[in-house]
């Protein structure tokens, strides 16, 4: 088997063209009966997009209401009067600022933290076979499978031990540590042939730099997955910055403004839903820069027969 | 090169035994910075859980020990076997629809087409948006006199459209496509990520070959996929088992009380442990739903390892 | 291996809520001012806190008490997990009975027998665990029946007056009915029926016979199906609140408890609520025989001690306590909207002074004279059995079961318990 892929230098990322882009035109790519196929498949995929977004929209409209309009008898989609004024007072009434920042803090140290650790763990699982490998890979999973209220108790009471509750720090431990990271990564890792990392060896690489020179470039998809979702499920977090985050220089989004809520005489749920909805922004954004990197083509060329 | 010369049994074994501790401290070494912090955070209070089980505790830890007593309870408790029966009917909806539709969804937006980026951040807004608006909306949608759903339904002829949310048989199905709606977006990701993993040249091959879309799906994707398969499959299995927050959201009255039609294990957990403050007992509940989840999962694993060799 | 394992884990567990309790029992200092922890909710919209701490630190300077926030909504179980770790406060604040024998059966309360009480105050066996008081009452909630004076005086409905049974209340909610408004709202809560059936119908609910049920669930199903009040599907698919209900003018009638006062006056005056005159009066009844003292439900909430506080602070902290049930704690409470578990004419007259406040005879009435019953008994068990009623009571509203179905249900899941 001739590996024309040699030396220290990894594989390039080159931008394959996908499928179906490269099939040959025919008959049934033009014509009347084509068009009439793309815009009817467009109209569905466009219908079924608004159906996806209908509860968002319904979010951000309520965000304008006055109070006592968002929850009503019968539904009100759109407001009577539109009270943009929300959206400035959210940033001068209450504490959103300090809530975003210790939000985006905890969202990016703890994706980080996953995404390094978790890829350094699954490569041991999925590239190194030792006794004992596959029983504790079944350990990590099953860890994800005990309901987190479960034992959100002890695991408190082991906490204040260690004098962590109030501070992000405790929850940055919580989170930074979990199996999922290392199983979404260790899965992909199983789809990078062996050869590229024997090839290495020959050439003299140790383990470490496999990782992170030939591993870690070829899982971009993987990675941004991971990140974009540690990202997300971090930012949407309510129940763990409940019990650990009391003072409110510490809550992140989620909790002040569910605290906003229940300190409102009105339980004035336009606000809450304005809150949401910046909240939302941040996720999109780094939703559409990052999409690219799902879609990266991966060369294993260099493999041939 | 006399050590060379050796018991022709014993050489190998020395390798081989030199080679795994090699391999197990090199496994380690890798593993060791993401266990320690899970063994000391997760691990050891599961392992508290687990103990737990097998006492009468209340939430402070007061009450004596008592084997096995609570598992006897469980099997005769009807709150208990009306959860597990609704956690096992929601998994069996729940799982292959959500594979099919995100699935299906990786594979149509897997282009660079202009335009996809919109209908790819589409899919996953849901899974990001609050859960109470999720719960509000739905239940307007679902309303059965006023909702829109079911006035399609009449529309198209249905004379006496379900109750949904509000029904007993309807409650369950209708928490499932909601369940499914929202959970598309993230396993979509996941496919996503997995569908750059297969070669191009696989499908050069095929296509040469004559094969036609749904031939190169089943015989060039779908192997391609098999890590990300188990990946999604085993995840999504155990957040069905586990599921909580929507069902939650969904009940009607939302005063949390158990509602018979979509109780769940999680839910029972809840409320024996938090509600009811009997922990020891609601941890057995707990370490039920480990095992199952446990159970499901080995057979996956090994499906899939058969699948590999 | 696992024989070991288990026990020596238990040690851990137990080990480590042992060393939390004796962390927190460090002698402090011996002598000078003493600072105590009380544990609160919404310290923005709840103000009674703090008015009871001040109140008690102008009485005694050497004392003062420092309230913390806990959130609203999962305020039981934040309090058990800082229990559990030894960061609990000293004083603590039980907001729902059904929690208090969980506490006690947690031996996280101190016997607090020995704290003098006035006679008449409210709610105090609700804070007893096998005789032993374990908590005293400071602020003691009934419900009533709230009215729309002008949507009443529009259909030329005689106000309630205090002799209304649930046949009056039937009727009146028919005759309001309009089609801008429901005759009555009814929440969602089962203490909204059930409440008034274990009142008035000298329910049990530990005897596993829920037959006492039927009459207000029946009546309240005819008027759903009437139309006079919102069905409980679509209140359900909407949520509404019921603040939003009757300031807007959405129902004519709202049974609920007296904390709403304290709310409607407010949300009148920043406008959140329409400006309309209201008043309320006791809740309808059985039958007439209890017109002289209307029967309705309400549970207390008080102030028990954190059986792991320091020595030197126990006296105070049975002060505080004392305090709070006191005449001069009540006239504060009064004056700021709430219902203290300690009325009297006195006190009666700081409530209905606020601004906003309903000034006619049978709102003042209705507050001060009633034969409140508790609305969960005191016991381990009230948990599990209120869950049971309450998914019995979205059964017969969202009519998934019949009305007999359910009730029989309950039963039988009461007897598996």
């Amino acid at each position: 088997m001739v590996v024309t892929q040699l030396g220290g230098t990894p594989p390039v990322k080159s931008r394959r063209p996908l499928v179906g882009d490269r099939r040959p035109r025919t008959d049934r790519d033009s014509g009347g009966f084509a068009r009439a196929r793309r815009i009817v498949g467009s109209a569905l995929l466009i219908v079924f997009a608004l159906a996806l977004l209908v509860p968002f929209f319904w979010m951000v409209a309520s965000s304008l209401k006055g109070p006592n309009e968002v929850f009503s008898i019968p539904v009100r989609w759109l407001p009577e009067t539109w009270h943009w004024e929300h959206y400035v007072e959210l940033w001068t009434d209450t504490g959103m600022a300090t809530w975003l920042r210790n939000t985006i803090i905890l969202s990016t140290v703890v994706t980080f933290l996953q995404v390094l650790t978790g890829s350094f763990a699954a490569y041991g699982f999925a590239k190194v076979r030792f006794p004992g490998r596959d029983v504790l890979f079944l350990v990590y999973l099953g860890t994800i499978a005990v309901p987190w209220q479960s034992y959100m108790i002890p695991q408190y009471i082991m906490l204040a031990q260690a004098k962590l509750t109030n501070t992000l720090l405790a929850l940055i431990v919580l989170q930074a540590f979990g199996a999922f990271g290392v199983f979404l990564m260790k899965q992909f890792f199983e789809t990078i042939p062996e050869e590229l990392s024997e090839a290495a060896r020959i050439d003299g690489l140790s383990e470490y730099s496999i990782w992170a020179r030939i591993m870690l470039p070829l899982s971009v998809p993987a990675l941004a997955a991971l990140a974009l979702l540690t990202f997300v499920n971090t930012w949407n977090d309510y129940l763990g910055p409940l019990l650990y985050l009391r003072s409110k220089e510490n809550w992140t989004v989620q909790l002040g403004l569910k605290n906003f809520i229940a300190n409102n005489i009105t339980a004035d749920y336009s606000m809450l839903f304005t809150g949401l909805t910046i909240s939302v922004i941040p996720i999109a954004v780094v939703f559409l820069l990052g999409q690219r990197f799902f879609i990266e083509g991966i060369a294993t060329s260099g493999l041939k027969g | 090169m006399t050590s060379a010369v050796t018991d022709p049994v014993r050489t190998p074994m020395r390798r081989r035994s030199k080679l795994a501790v090699r391999n197990t401290l090199l496994g380690w070494s890798f593993i060791l910075p993401n266990f320690l912090g899970f063994a000391i955070i997760t691990l050891v209070p599961v392992v508290t859980l687990f103990y737990i089980a097998l006492t009468d505790f209340n939430v402070f830890g007061k009450g004596d020990f008592i084997g096995v007593g609570n598992f006897v309870k469980l099997v005769s408790d009807p709150l208990f076997q009306r959860s597990l029966l609704n956690t096992f009917y929601y998994s069996a909806m729940h799982v292959p629809l959500t594979i099919v539709v995100s699935l299906g969804l990786a594979l149509l937006l897997n282009t660079k087409l202009r335009g996809v980026s919109f209908f790819r951040t589409a899919a996953f807004f849901p899974y990001i948006t609050s859960i109470v608006a999720i719960a509000l909306v739905w239940n307007l949608l679902f309303s059965p006199d006023a909702g829109p759903i079911n006035e399609v339904l009449r529309f198209l002829g249905v004379a006496n459209p379900p109750g949904w949310l509000t029904s007993q048989d309807w409650a369950m199905p209708a928490v499932v496509i909601i369940s499914t709606w929202r959970d598309m977006g993230f396993y979509m990701i996941l496919f996503l990520a997995g569908l750059q993993a297969v070669p191009r040249e696989l499908y050069e091959a095929a296509r040469v070959d004559g094969a036609n879309v749904v031939q190169r799906f089943w015989n060039v994707t779908l192997p391609g996929l098999r890590p990300t398969m188990f990946l999604v499959t085993v995840l999504l299995t155990i957040a069905s088992f586990k599921v909580f927050d929507l069902i939650i959201v969904l009940s009607p009255g939302g005063n949390a009380a158990p509602n018979q039609a979509t109780v769940v294990l999680s839910q029972f957990i809840y409320q024996k442990g938090f509600v009811e403050s009997k922990f020891g007992y609601a941890s057995a509940g707990a370490v039920v739903l480990f095992f199952l989840c446990i159970v499901a999962t080995i057979i996956q694993f090994l499906i899939n390892k058969r699948r590999s060799a | 291996m696992k024989r070991t394992i288990a026990p020596a884990i238990g040690l851990v567990v137990a080990a480590s809520l042992t060393l939390a309790a004796c962390g927190a029992q460090e002698p402090a200092e011996p002598e000078g001012p003493v600072t105590l922890t009380l544990s609160g909710w919404s310290l923005d919209t709840t103000p009674e806190f703090q008015v009871l701490a001040d109140g008690f630190h102008d009485a005694n300077p050497n004392v003062t008490v420092e309230v913390v926030e806990y959130d609203a909504a999962e305020y039981n179980t934040l309090l058990t997990a800082d229990l559990g770790a030894g960061s609990g406060p000293d004083i603590i604040t039980q907001k729902e009975v059904k929690f208090v024998p969980v506490f006690v059966d947690g031996e996280q309360l101190l016997d607090v027998s020995d704290v003098e009480l006035p006679d008449g105050l409210g709610g105090v066996e609700s804070y007893q665990v096998d005789g032993t008081q374990y908590a005293v009452p400071y602020r003691q909630d009934s419900w009533v029946l709230y009215y729309n004076k002008d949507i009443f005086d529009a259909a030329g409905v005689d106000y309630p007056d205090g002799s209304w049974t649930w046949d009056d209340y039937d009727d009146a909610a028919a005759e309001l009915t309009t089609a801008e408004h429901f005759g009555t709202y009814e929440h969602r809560w089962q203490s909204t029926t059930q409440g008034f059936a274990n009142a008035q119908w000298d329910g049990d609910i530990f005897s596993g016979d829920y037959s006492y049920f039927s009459d207000l669930y029946e009546q309240r199903l005819a008027r759903e199906g009437a139309g006079y009040q919102i069905d409980f599907a679509t209140s359900s698919a909407n949520s509404p609140t019921y603040q939003g209900e009757f300031g807007t003018q959405h129902a004519a009638m709202l049974p609920m408890g007296t904390w709403y006062v304290a709310t409607l006056i407010a949300q009148q005056a920043s406008g959140e609520a329409q400006d309309f005159n209201w008043g309320f009066a006791p809740i309808p009844q059985r039958s007439e025989s209890t017109t002289d003292n209307p029967v309705t439900f309400g549970d207390p909430t008080g102030f028990g001690i954190n059986a792991a506080i320091p020595e030197e602070e126990v006296a105070a902290a049975k002060a505080f306590l004392a305090y709070a049930a006191s005449a001069d704690a009540a006239s504060l409470l009064a004056g700021i909207g709430i219902t203290p578990a300690l009325t009297s004419d006195e006190v009666a007259e700081a409530y209905f002074a606020v601004d906003g406040a309903p000034t006619d005879d049978v709102s003042k009435f209705a507050w001060s004279t009633h034969d409140t019953k508790p609305e969960n008994p005191t016991s381990g068990e009230t948990a599990a059995v209120q869950s049971i009623l309450g998914t019995m009571h979205t059964e017969i509203l969202t009519k998934a079961k019949t009305l007999d179905q359910a009730i029989d249900d309950a039963a039988a899941a009461f007897s598996a318990l």
